[in-house]
């Protein structure tokens, strides 16, 4: 596999030397295969936008280096790196048509004319823009104008393609489409996908590989599955979905589980990720799908621990319960509404709160 | 609110109105008509006019009679209007090449420092044009700031006679008009989305090509502003070119004042004035193309 | 492209690199601007201070001809001039564009909204020396001669678009919900003016005032071609002394002028500032 952008030790600090420098990249490593799409994912401030813009070559790096194809790419302007950038709010050229705007890069490469025009009407009709070419960007909507930043930046064929938030400013429904158009599109053009974005969600839908970030550092680089189900610290597991957190303390341990005392008096059994002792205190996660609630009397004998409704947010295809587990302990878990739209519980219901111990992991400290 | 006010909102729109027109009507508007009428008549020799129509006016811009009373062709007022012209399109030029990178400089900085160079930029604007532009007298003058250390370094062993040159007039009108040019543009470009120059980078785009396919097309309206802003005044000044040009190189502007200061030929001058106020009319005409073109394009 | 980075690669050294947008020698540019700006107000003022009869050599510092211009009697009636037109010129000047302007932000659209914004911008569009000459004309040919009332009644009709930018730009600034808020808590319409639209609005009639007050101050030519004797201003009398031969006298009274001019317009630039800084947005 070729790497395709190495990130060694990059540091960024903005207003370096004034009375207020701010670090926004922290000794920053991590390497992006060729035609991977790979997502920098976390929240705003976290330094992912930075990153991108070091890699677009709009800001310099304070230390350390970033190599492009196993080339130093540090004293190159941002016009002279081959790769190419979707920018947040798109940034067209109001004062270019769309087909403008597409060429704009080609001509700038000193393409031939009649090689640009067939280029930009390739990639219009890959964006499914083409019998739009001739209008001001202003005449857009704002998904139209995503597929002109696209086209705009895929027109010169990058070796690796930024993307700032692309899909930010659109509203979900769109949002939902371009995810699989976009994901769509990095399988057929073969180019690597470098992809900011704050939302979860947007990041496992469509990532090979994510970088989740958090004040200027990489938290956990892996697979979506990876990240959403063995989350190395309490930020990922956090920033990741949503997630029930049991503080405690390790009471025993055999080779496959952990026994651990949450509360006073609660014993929660968990998997063993090894390296643990009796009196580490520890925090378990447990993610709310994958809590079973049911009526006491329904329950047959499974290992299920009783609980009391607490409060629940009816949410339309499913509502989120808090569960009062006794002991100072309380759960989120979900349950879908029966089949004629009533809930299966309700405030103060008494409940059989079953999951298996597999499910609860020990998060690394 | 009394009871004799109107009460309809178009009625109350009205008599909010009404001082503002009746002022600039009457004071401003009537008086540019009168003298469009003046312009046709003959000039009476004392002064003011006599109650004859009469072309004459507009004849003496390019003839006049010889000593056998024929009509001959006279370059001289032609010239005039012509310098005008071009010493009005020079200090433009020189203004829009001065004062754009300011302009754009200043757009660089952050916010609350933008405000101070805009505040720097204005106060000459704001001061009196007559006693900044006698400023350069004692600058460029005989014995003045620039030529005495030079003669007594030995540089240069006479006055180097700046004063009372077209060079001189195009500097005055420069320094005159400078600030209206960098307003406008800064105006625009403070506008400017800057991550449009950040997209022409990312798309191959050179620093000198950033500048000319992205950031002059964008601020066009601006740098057409500030050029019509600078150039009308130039065309009627009358400041720089009497004060700097010492009288002897007239323009336009000086043309129309001796007119009524001297000559008293009453016709004449508002002829002259009503050759500047069409080149005003023909150039906003122009500008109000250009902004409604740009409207349909940009879609605002 | 890649050959570009492998020429680039070799020397490992990092430049520092400006920023996208940024150009060398933008900075000295615009140092080479501000010094042509302010030079020749910087040696008029310096050369006021001259001791010596010639203005253009330099006979020690002092203030006698500050004490001169002070003691000159000419000039003592045309400050007093100036001062007469400048006022009266700015309150009617304010008071016309400040309903103007209430009618234009805030009456809606209506039609002759635009030939209205037209007129009364008229007087900065049409070059100084045509109106002066057009009104030159028009009170003469109605025979009005009123001394100064002539000059005050044209420094009110070029002061009025002046005041009127200012008083605008602060309305249309203004967040109209604070007036519906008003209206909303049972406010009548005059009270909703009186108690929030005026109190509001008083930094922009007072920025209008500002600028109504320097723009006629310095007039010049219209007052000249207007004016006749007796009704001799300020600039106006600097242009004869200036005609009749350069004196320190003239400096003295120039960077006065100079002065009160940069000192409203910087008042001015401190009150919108804080006016701007005071706006709910």
């Amino acid at each position: 596999m070729t790497t395709a952008i190495d990130i060694r030790g990059v540091t960024k600090i903005y207003n370096p030397g004034s009375n207020q420098p701010v670090k926004a990249l922290d000794n920053v490593s991590l390497t992006i295969n060729d035609n991977e799409f790979f997502t920098l994912l976390g929240p705003s401030g976290c330094g992912k936008t930075t990153l991108l813009r070091l890699i677009a070559g709009f800001e310099q790096v304070s230390g350390g280096e970033i190599m492009l194809f196993g080339e130093e790419i540090e004293n190159l302007e941002p016009s002279q790196r081959p790769v190419n950038t979707v920018f947040q709010h798109y940034a067209l050229f109001p004062h270019m048509t769309v087909a403008a705007n597409v060429a704009f890069g080609l001509e700038r490469l000193r393409q031939p004319k009649t090689e640009i025009e067939a280029t930009v009407e390739r990639v219009l009709t890959l964006v499914k823009m083409k019998h739009l070419g001739d209008r001001p960007p202003s005449q857009l909507s704002g998904g139209q104008q995503q597929r002109v930043a696209l086209a705009r930046a895929l027109a010169p064929s990058p070796k690796v393609l930024l993307l700032d938030e692309p899909l930010s400013a659109l509203d979900l429904k769109l949002r939902q489409a371009m995810r699989e158009e976009l994901k769509q599109l990095q399988k057929e053009t073969g180019i690597t996908f470098v992809f900011v974005t704050h939302d979860q969600e947007e990041a496992l839908a469509m990532s090979d590989r994510i970088a989740v970030m958090s004040d200027g550092e990489v938290q956990q680089i892996g697979g979506p599955t990876d990240i959403y189900e063995h989350p190395v610290n309490r930020f990922v597991a956090d920033f990741i979905g949503d997630t029930n957190f049991l503080d405690g303390e390790i009471v025993d341990f055999n080779d496959d589980l952990v026994t651990c005392r949450i509360g006073s008096s609660s014993m929660f059994e968990a998997e063993n990720s090894g390296g643990h002792k009796v009196g580490d205190q520890v925090t378990l996660f447990l993610r709310p799908e994958k809590i079973s609630l049911s009526a006491p009397d329904a329950a047959s004998g499974s290992a299920t621990r009783p609980g009391k409704v607490a409060n629940l947010v009816y949410l339309g295809n499913q509502a989120a319960y808090t569960v009062d587990m006794g002991d100072g302990v309380t759960l989120t878990a979900q349950a879908r509404p029966r089949e004629d739209g009533n809930l299966p519980f309700a405030i103060g219901d008494p409940l059989a709160v079953g999951f298996s111990s597999r499910a609860l992991r020990v998060l690394p400290q | 609110m009394s009871n004799w006010l109107p009460q309809s909102a178009a009625g109350k729109r009205w008599l909010g109105l009404a001082p503002s027109y009746f002022v600039i009507g009457i004071f401003m508007l009537v008086p540019m008509i009168i003298m469009a009428v003046f312009s046709f008549l003959e000039p009476n020799p004392y002064g003011g006019v006599k109650p004859v129509g009469s072309l004459a006016a507009y004849v003496k811009l390019f003839f006049e009679y010889d000593l056998e009373d024929n009509l001959v062709f006279n370059p001289g007022y032609i010239n005039i209007i012509f310098r005008s012209f071009q010493l009005s399109f020079g200090a433009t030029l020189l203004c829009l090449v001065f004062g754009f990178p300011v302009a754009y400089y200043i757009t660089l900085q952050p916010e609350n420092r933008r405000n101070f160079y805009i505040y720097l930029v204005t106060i000459p604007f704001w001061t009196n044009l007559l006693i900044r532009t006698f400023a350069w007298i004692i600058i460029l003058g005989r014995g003045g700031v620039i030529e005495t250390p030079l003669l007594a370094a030995g540089i240069i062993d006479d006055s180097l006679r700046m004063m009372y040159t077209d060079g001189a007039i195009a500097i005055g009108l420069t320094y005159s008009y400078l600030p209206l040019m960098v307003l406008p543009i800064y105006a625009s470009l403070e506008k400017l989305d800057f991550r449009l120059l950040e997209a022409a980078s990312d798309l191959y785009a050179n620093r000198l090509e950033v500048m000319t396919k992205v950031v002059i097309p964008l601020c066009k309206p601006g740098i057409i502003a500030g050029c019509i802003l600078v150039f009308i005044p130039c065309l009627g000044a009358f400041i720089a070119p009497n004060l700097l040009g010492g009288g002897k190189k007239l323009m336009l502007g000086s043309l129309v004042q001796f007119q009524f200061a001297s000559a008293r030929n009453w016709p004449f001058g508002a002829a002259l004035s009503m050759l500047l106020l069409s080149a005003v009319v023909i150039m906003l005409i122009f500008y109000a193309r250009a902004a409604k073109k740009r409207a349909a394009m940009e879609g605002d | 492209m890649i050959e570009q980075t492998q020429k680039a690669s070799s020397p490992r050294a990092r430049k520092k690199m400006l920023p996208v947008g940024h150009y060398r020698g933008l900075g000295g540019w615009t140092v080479f601007f501000f010094v042509f700006l302010y030079l020749p107000i910087v040696v008029l003022i310096f050369y006021s201070f001259n001791a010596n009869r010639m203005v253009m050599n330099w006979g020690g510092f002092g203030f006698d001809w500050y004490l001169k211009a002070f003691q000159n009697e000419d000039i003592q009636k045309a400050v007093w001039n100036s001062l007469i037109v400048a006022t009266i010129a700015t309150i009617f000047a304010t008071a016309i564009a400040t309903i103007g302007a209430l009618v234009l932000a805030r009456g809606g659209n209506f039609r002759g909204k635009t030939i209205s914004l037209g007129l009364i911008t008229l007087p900065l569009m049409v070059p100084e020396i045509v109106t002066a000459v057009a009104v030159l004309i028009f009170f003469s040919a109605i025979g009005l001669k009123l001394g100064l009332g002539n000059v005050i009644i044209a420094h009110i009709t070029f002061c009025i678009p002046f005041a009127f930018m200012p008083i605008r730009a602060r309305l249309e600034g203004m967040d109209t919900s604070l007036e519906q808020a008003a209206r909303d808590l049972y406010a009548s319409e005059w009270e909703t003016f009186r108690y929030i639209t005026v109190p509001l609005l008083m930094p922009g009639i007072v920025a209008g005032a500002m600028l109504s007050f320097v723009i006629s101050m310095d007039d010049f030519i219209i007052t000249l071609m207007v004016g006749g004797a007796g009704s001799t201003t300020l600039p106006v009398y600097i242009y004869s002394m200036i005609r009749r031969g350069l004196t320190p006298e003239i400096n003295a009274v120039s960077t006065l002028l100079l002065l009160v001019s940069i000192a409203i317009v910087t008042a001015y630039w401190v009150v919108s500032r804080k006016s701007e800084a005071d706006t709910v947005h």
